[in-house]
């Protein structure tokens, strides 16, 4: 009976979803002359500088590839993730007079910046496209692995956010440490940089950080043709739907009390 | 005649904390979160009652006036109907769809349009987006804002920003309508429209929830007013019927 009731309300309010997006996409490109362009910014000026450090600056090996095409092939799922988390962390504070004012499903907020950041990395990764024709660069066929890596990044942008965007009602801090967290764990990733480099007694570190595990597997996955360990992948998926569960049931368990805390 | 209750409210009582920062210790944010802490009912040296002992029920057709001075509890009443936010103790049922008309900066982006912003009020009230189409000139007539539609709300006047939620929110097709202090917000001539469409809700049959300080329009539209103060429901008094009106003032379901 509740739960049917739920099932109703989200329908109800799947218009609502596409509008929040909407509204999200007219706001932050109302006013600004490079509009969509900006989705592509990020990626690419990074890619630019890692390119330049790495070639005149530090020249050194990093793989295999073109650096280019090395550094944007991270860079990509990295900023998916980290905008993700930097637009759907603060969603709900954003929307405090909304919240307190009138009801709607609280968790459309958050996916709703977590879909717009989608499209950024759909428009980003023509990019990508570009790149593999200008260094010709055949995929291996181990590419179709992307897809379930993929579906792993959600799950685990989808968990952090859900989670850290519920907490940031209560606590503030979460945003204020966002970008510094961000930035850290940037580094803790490897997108500049590759794994086989990181001496074998500090990969369990790496181990802990799920990004680091899609991230090596993505670009493992569409250029060479070792192949992807299924347990391994099996075992980080189950981790990322336990984590997705577990935001979901703080989200659900802290929303009835997001209006007198907001 | 009166079938099971449009709203009901037993026994409500609502706990606010008075501290700026939500938390005094993270062990007790934990246990407020996961409500483990057992006795609702005692106040800790920061919280105070917004709320104590309400019961009401509002049938449909009818509408109910709340009066009383600022800080007396008529928003909160509100907000619970809404589900906006849950009673400490007590219980809060509503059997219908529920339209807040939303104050000013709610629901509202400033930088958008007010066509852009009808959409997304309207969503926000549970509106398909076919739907607020298909409504989109008349909400706009209503409102009285043709010439402005399409200019960002942030260059509206407040007249002309309340007309416009007025106007979205009784085109939602709601069966209960949440009034705070909305109509007291226009010029003259508006408010004359607003109570007229507040008459004619109220013969279609829905549940009107109105707060406002002015007492002789509150008396002139609401079938109840319950008086409200220092959290606490001091009486009920039941508005004798209007002069009788030119249609059948008997509801027909």
């Amino acid at each position: 009976m509740e739960n049917s009731k739920k099932n109703i309300n989200i329908l109800r309010y799947q218009d609502l979803f596409l509008i929040f997006i909407w509204k999200e996409i007219s706001v932050r490109y109302n006013q600004a002359v490079l509009g969509i362009a900006w989705a592509v910014i990020q990626p690419l000026s990074f890619m630019l500088v890692f390119t330049f450090i790495f070639t005149y600056v530090l020249p050194i090996r990093v793989s295999d590839l073109p650096k280019p095409v090395f550094f944007y092939s991270g860079l990509l799922p990295w900023t998916f993730f980290s905008s993700s988390l930097a637009c759907a962390i603060p969603s709900l504070t954003n929307n405090y007079n909304l919240i307190r004012k009138i009801y709607f499903p609280k968790i459309l907020l958050p996916l709703a910046s977590i879909a717009i950041t989608l499209i950024d990395l759909i428009i980003a990764s023509l990019i990508f496209i570009f790149l593999l024709f200008f260094y010709n660069i055949s995929l291996s066929g181990n590419a179709f692995w992307l897809a379930p890596l993929f579906l792993l990044l959600i799950l685990f942008t989808v968990a952090f956010s859900l989670f850290f965007s519920a907490l940031n009602i209560y606590y503030r801090d979460v945003n204020l440490a966002l970008s510094t967290l961000l930035r850290l764990w940037f580094f803790a990733t490897p997108i500049f940089y590759s794994l086989d480099r990181v001496p074998d007694q500090y990969k369990i570190i790496f181990f802990l950080n799920p990004l680091a595990y899609i991230i090596e597997n993505m670009r493992q996955c569409l250029f060479t043709s070792t192949p992807i360990s299924v347990n391994l992948f099996l075992a980080m998926l189950t981790f990322g739907f336990v984590a997705v569960f577990l935001a979901y049931k703080f989200f659900e368990a802290t929303e009835r009390k997001f209006a007198d805390v907001i | 005649m009166l079938s099971s209750p449009m709203i009901e409210l037993q026994h409500v009582w609502k706990k606010y904390s008075r501290s700026k920062i939500f938390h005094r210790s993270l062990r007790e944010d934990i246990a407020n979160i996961f409500e483990i802490r057992k006795d609702k009912k005692f106040l800790t040296a920061n919280e105070f009652w917004a709320l104590q002992d309400i019961t009401l029920a509002a049938h449909k057709g009818e509408t109910i006036g709340l009066y009383g001075p600022n800080g007396s509890g008529k928003s909160t009443i509100l907000k619970l109907i809404a589900q906006v936010t849950y009673p400490t103790t007590g219980s809060v049922k509503a059997a219908g769809s529920i339209a807040p008309l939303l104050e000013i900066g709610a629901g509202f982006h400033k930088d958008l349009t007010g066509r852009e912003n009808v959409f997304i009020n309207g969503a926000i009230l549970g509106m398909r987006i076919n739907d607020i189409k298909k409504k989109m000139d008349s909400v706009i007539d209503f409102a009285e804002v043709r010439e402005f539609i399409d200019m960002p709300v942030k260059n509206y006047s407040s007249g002309m920003y309340v007309r416009l939620a007025f106007s979205v929110a009784i085109h939602s097709q709601a069966d209960i309508y949440l009034m705070d202090e909305m109509i007291a917000v226009g010029d003259e001539a508006f408010r004359k429209k607003c109570t007229d469409k507040i008459k004619e809700l109220k013969g279609s049959q829905k549940t009107i929830f109105l707060v406002t300080h002015n007492l002789a329009l509150m008396e002139q539209l609401a079938d109840r007013i319950i008086f409200l103060e220092r959290s606490q429901m001091l009486n009920e008094r039941t508005i004798t019927p209007q002069p009788p009106p030119l249609r059948d003032p008997s509801p027909s379901s």
